[in-house]
């Protein structure tokens, strides 16, 4: 019986690591993770990057005031088209909005929001959802019918009254909108995390716990909360994109993050009217940058659905 | 409304060269002295066949409860509808604010402790029922709306003298009650027929209502669409179109593309982005209908902590704001800068000469900052009349210069409403600045009475100077006096940067093509004064259905 | 099996007392809805009358039970800025819901299911990644951005369809004539906010489709009737198809319900009067006897939906009923 070297042994394991990393590389979806990356790091560097300011008018030039309004001076230029139109600056390289602001540098800002509360706002919720979902299908009994009476009443509330609810007790804001995404969400999870649990509660290693005495708070940290950690995720990422839709319409609809901060549906809701005055750039660049946040969040989640929950694996 | 001035002066003119005027055959209905009244004779019209359909477009939900003048608040939303289904016994008229309704002779007593009034012989209700004084009597009874407190603390009793003629007897002397009376201003003026609202109760009559103006309301899908026929019974005229449907439409967008695609021939609210759009189409044509002016208030000015309590900060805000630039971007120049905050339309307004445009001087505005300790200076909350959010953002732009950071809370219209009525109670902070507007009828003294006076709920402003004034106008019966300390008071308002005007609002109404007569003529819809909206309605004329 | 209805029924009754007292509370936080309707220079006077006559100015607990006896009594109150019953103008609005409902329902229809058969025929072909990029993009575009292009392509640019509402045809409850003719007319009216409503939820039919479809492929049931040598296509239009819509069917009578709640943006953007936009005008008005009326008639829906299946299915299904 020959032995093998403790070296080679280790040689051999980083190679098969490696096999393996390549392989899950492979299987990475790129185009969507390289989408959100990029969203992520201009969120994070907006201040930096941003050519322009996000709430004051870019300071016109003389010949633009005099092209817009015949006179040499003037606060503001607005609505200047994209650079490659008639009339639009590399300056202002996605042009202007109705008040002079710089189309990119708002972008780059939105999306520091958009991310904040979409991210923010599932996680309370999946946390929220998540903890009560173990609590239902652990303990069972009361805790099971109450929690579940109370998610079902709640899954057949429209999300707009939390708008309203919390815009009226509180300041509008950022965090208003995180909070009503928690708000509506937690019930999405808590159903499906309470199925997976009571499946997870006749398992050996769960009955073996038990058995040797550990408490009961100790299986849901150690034992539970781990083990539904798949679900969670795949539910979590198809959730992202949802949300951010949800923060689109709640501004369309006056009830989200106040102006004059760059929200992305904001935008869209402000400038509505733009569009039928053929300034679809201010329109159209937000709704992009949405359907792009949105779009990879999903084809992500689809992914991670294959690939974490066993039911779906073949589909 | 534009043309209401002159005609208001011509009127006035004719009224002074026979002092009589029209109802000079009218027998006397009270005994004793009278007090002199300036009320114009209707204008009978021709009658003919109506014709057509004109599709309006309100710029909020359609509620039922503007069909019954019986709880009427002060919104003047609901007289557009007074205007179309009911008729007062006197109501402000595109030749006159005051003009014989279904009345056609009043009176008030020298002592203001009486008042009469004589109805038209013949009037009708849509179902054919005669109206008359007994209906007068019970509107002015079950009336629950605005003012109602105060119609019902004078009211001694109430007289019907016969089916035309009715006194009302006061306790002291009641001396707005022509301005009150007056279907402009409140609705107890608006008569509704008592058989029938109490054979259908209240919500009965809010879903079917019937009344003695020019049209009936055939169908409603309550906050979504009414329908309305001509009512051919109507005294004055025969309704010149046919069939009037308002549609509750919230989004401009919407109004807009409706008006070209040729769904809408009248739409309200198209001030703002899509101004160009409805001005450059050449289908389409727009009446600039003056409203009021937008001012800005500083709740709190006056207690410690807030920095507006220094006068000099107030006044920089007042030379920051770039006016002429801002009515430019929000109205395409068709809005006038202005220097007051009450509408010119009102009575005893100062504009002019007297209330001049307030400059726009930045550098000054930084000086005066500095002055009061603000050279850096700060944060604060900002509360604009809704939907105008983005006249809001400019104004913030503007500020930003002087160092002046604001944050903009969108409110929706009745949250917004709910803050402004409540004075401070609904807006706490020392650090707020409230953008308004309110084209109020009733004269200067109504503004006043609301936005500057230390008793009204809705009041920012208290200061013993304005009090003094007000306590005399209370108590004075001399309308010379009181319209000189109307004066007086918005004075100081103006001098003190209380209140900063910035300018008269058009609230642009967009007009289709099928609406009569072609060109620039549609503008006499609007020559009412004081009218937010296009009434009377019964004159609006469209081409005939194809 | 009578048991396991029963315990469903009671479950169903307990979901909708719970969320009565929910949005009893949430909406009882939302603020003073007189100061709403009143306005500044309002006299106190009319502000207390107005509060009295709105049965505000009684105590919560007193305010919860008139509440709850009166829902009993199928009486949802008045609308304070409607001024009429809510009951009334929400069943005037509920046929306009539907009918955009089903027409989105249709065009969802339309669309999901024939890319979903198409993506499970032929998995990780082009058509697959086709389907899938049609459904993910109409999941990802928000629905006023949909509809807002579409206003200006199809009704302003070509001025093809109308824009504005639901066209004249109206359910009127006095004349039985109208109760089928309005679902027959005006259908140019529906096209462009069906189209927006029913993209956003075909990307789910199609998935559903999808799936359901793989599943009955692979069951060995399909197994043995292509061994037997029937033809693929007959397998898949005769055998497969029927099978895999079942879960399309049951899933789509609580996405018609769904959509009728969800349809708020495109109700407003295409103005068309339905229970959405009825929710819409409540919430900014504050208008709480109709925001607690709207929300529970549509919750009610759904718990009753959701009530019949969970039976159909415990019918179907004897491993359900004794499960749970």
């Amino acid at each position: 019986m020959a032995t093998i070297p403790i070296g080679a042994d280790r040689t051999l394991a980083a190679v098969r690591a490696a096999r393996r990393g390549y392989r899950v590389l492979r299987g990475l979806p790129i185009v969507p993770l390289a989408i959100l990356a990029l969203l992520a790091a201009v969120a994070v560097l907006a201040p930096v990057l941003a050519p322009h300011g996000k709430l004051d008018p870019v300071k016109p030039t003389r010949e633009q005031c005099l092209a817009k309004y015949s006179t040499p001076d003037c606060p503001y230029v607005d609505n200047a088209p994209p650079f490659w139109a008639a009339g639009g600056r590399l300056d202002t390289p996605l042009g202007t909005d109705s008040l002079g602001r710089d189309e990119l540098s708002r972008l780059m800002h939105g999306a520091r929001i958009s991310l904040i509360v979409a991210l923010t706002g599932t996680l309370f919720a999946g946390a929220i959802g998540t903890l009560l979902g173990v609590l239902a299908g652990y303990m069972g009994r009361w805790w099971d019918e109450i929690i579940m009476r109370i998610t079902d009443a709640w899954l057949t509330l429209p999300s707009l009254v939390f708008a309203i609810l919390l815009s009226s007790v509180r300041e509008p804001g950022l965090w208003n909108v995180v909070l009503i995404l928690a708000l509506v969400f937690w019930s999405r999870y808590s159903r499906a995390v309470r199925g997976e649990v009571l499946a997870l509660r006749e398992r050996d290693f769960v009955k073996l716990a038990e058995i040797n005495g550990i408490g009961k708070l100790t299986i849901i940290w150690r034992h539970l909360i781990p083990n539904v950690m798949n679900t969670v995720m795949v539910l979590f990422s198809l959730q992202v994109g949802v949300a951010v839709i949800i923060e689109a319409s709640l501004s369309f609809l006056g009830f989200g993050v106040p102006p004059p901060e760059p929200s992305w549906g904001l935008m869209m809701a402000q400038e509505r009217e733009s569009l039928m005055e053929g300034r679809w750039w201010l329109e159209v660049f937000p709704g992009a940058c949405i359907t792009m946040l949105v779009l990879s969040a999903n084809m992500l989640g689809d992914w991670l659905r294959v690939h974490l929950d066993p039911q779906l694996r073949n589909r | 409304m534009r043309r209401g001035l002159p005609l208001l002066l011509v009127a006035l003119t004719l009224t002074a060269m026979s002092p009589d005027g029209a109802t000079g055959q009218q027998p006397p209905i009270l005994s004793g002295p009278l007090a002199k009244l300036d009320i114009k004779p209707a204008q009978i019209e021709a009658r003919a066949t109506p014709k057509g359909t004109l599709t309006v477009a309100m710029h909020f939900a359609l509620d039922p409860g503007w069909l019954d003048p019986l709880e009427h608040s002060y919104a003047v939303t609901m007289q557009m509808y007074d205007y179309l289904v009911h008729d007062a016994m006197i109501k402000p008229m595109p030749h006159a604010w005051v003009s014989y309704g279904l009345a056609e002779h009043a009176e008030m007593a020298a002592d203001f402790r009486r008042a009469a009034f004589r109805l038209r012989p013949g009037l009708k209700f849509h179902d054919g029922q005669p109206l008359t004084t007994a209906d007068v009597k019970w509107t002015y009874e079950n009336f629950k709306g605005a003012y109602a407190k105060v119609f019902q603390d004078k009211l001694e009793h109430v007289q019907v003298i016969d089916d035309r003629t009715i006194v009302f007897h006061f306790k002291e002397p009641f001396i707005d009650f022509m301005d009150l009376y007056n279907g402009g201003v409140s609705g107890i003026g608006w008569i509704v027929p008592r058989h029938y609202y109490e054979k259908v109760g209240r919500d009965g009559f809010k879903a079917r209502p019937i009344g003695a103006g020019p049209y009936r309301l055939v169908s409603q899908q309550a906050g979504a669409q009414m329908v309305f026929e001509a009512f051919d019974g109507y005294w004055r005229r025969t309704p010149a179109t046919r069939t009037i449907v308002v549609k509750g439409i919230r989004d401009p967008a919407t109004r807009m593309a409706g008006l070209q695609t040729g769904e809408l021939d009248l739409a309200f609210g198209m001030t703002g982005k899509l101004l160009p759009r409805l001005m450059s189409d050449r289908t389409l044509r727009w009446d600039p209908n003056f409203t009021g002016p937008w001012w800005l208030m500083f709740p709190g000015y006056s207690e410690p902590g807030s920095p507006f309590r220094d006068k000099r900060v107030r006044q920089a805000v007042s030379l920051a704001i770039n006016r002429p630039f801002l009515v430019k971007q929000e109205t395409q120049d068709i809005s006038k800068p202005w220097g007051n905050w009450i509408s010119p339309e009102n009575r005893d307004a100062l504009q002019g000469q007297d209330a001049p445009v307030p400059e726009y001087n930045v550098e000054k505005a930084k000086q005066l900052m500095t002055q009061a300790g603000f050279p850096d200076g700060f944060e604060v909350e900002y509360l604009p009349f809704p939907p105008y959010f983005d006249m809001g953002e400019r104004i913030l732009t503007d500020l930003r210069a002087i160092g002046i950071r604001g944050k903009l809370q969108s409110l929706e219209g009745p949250a917004f409403r709910a803050k402004i009525g409540q004075g401070r109670k609904g807006v706490p902070g020392h650090r707020t600045i409230v953008q308004n507007i309110d084209p109020r009828a009733g004269g200067s003294k109504s503004n006043i009475a609301v936005y500057a006076v230390c008793g009204s709920p809705a009041s920012f402003v208290c200061e013993p100077q304005i009090e003094a004034l007000w306590t005399k106008h209370q108590a004075s019966l001399d309308q010379a006096e009181r319209e000189r300390l109307v004066k007086s008071i918005q004075r100081i308002v103006l001098d003190e940067h209380y209140f900063v005007p910035l300018y008269l609002n058009s609230f642009v109404h967009g007009i289709g093509p099928r609406v009569l007569p072609e060109g620039k003529g549609v503008g006499k819809y609007w020559d009412t004064l004081n009218a937010p909206y296009p009434w009377p309605w019964e004159v609006w004329e469209v081409k005939a259905d194809r | 099996m009578k048991r396991y209805v029963l315990v469903r029924a009671l479950y169903s009754v307990v979901t909708l007392w719970l969320l009565v007292t929910i949005i009893f509370g949430l909406v009882r936080l939302t603020g003073d809805p007189v100061a709403m309707k009143a306005e500044a220079g309002a006299d106190p006077a009319y502000v207390a009358q107005l509060r009295h006559s709105w049965g505000l100015d009684q105590p919560l607990h007193r305010q919860y039970l008139g509440f709850v006896s009166r829902l009993l009594r199928g009486d949802f109150g008045h609308s304070f800025e409607k001024s009429l019953p809510v009951r009334d103008i929400y069943f005037e609005r509920l046929p306009n819901s539907l009918k955009l409902g089903f027409a989105a329902f249709l065009f969802s229809l339309a669309l999901g299911v024939p890319f979903g058969m198409l993506s499970a025929l032929k998995v990780n072909s082009w058509w697959d990644s086709a389907g899938k990029m049609v459904a993910l993009l109409g999941l990802s575009m928000p629905g006023f951005f949909v509809g807002l292009v579409l206003i200006i392509i199809f009704g302003i640019q070509l001025g093809w369809l109308p824009v504005l509402g639901k066209g004249p045809s109206a359910v009127v409850l006095g004349e039985p004539s109208t109760w089928i003719t309005f679902w027959f007319r005006d259908w140019a009216h529906l096209v462009m906010p069906a189209f927006a409503l029913g993209w956003y939820f075909s990307g789910a039919m199609l998935r559903i489709t999808r799936s359901g479809m793989l599943d009955v492929l692979g069951s060995d049931y399909i197994k043995l009737v292509r061994l037997k040598g029937v033809p693929e296509s007959v397998v898949v239009a005769k055998h497969a198809l029927k099978n895999s819509l079942i879960p399309v069917l049951t899933f789509a009578g609580l996405n018609l319900l769904v959509m009728v709640n969800v349809a708020i943006v495109i109700e407003v953007i295409f103005n068309w009067p339905g229970v959405g936009q009825l929710l819409y005008d409540a919430l900014s008005n504050r208008d709480f006897p109709m925001v607690q009326g709207v929300v529970l008639m549509s919750g009610l829906l759904i718990v009753v939906l959701n009530f019949t299946i969970d039976v159909l299915y415990g019918y179907v299904d004897p491993r359900i009923r004794l499960s749970r």
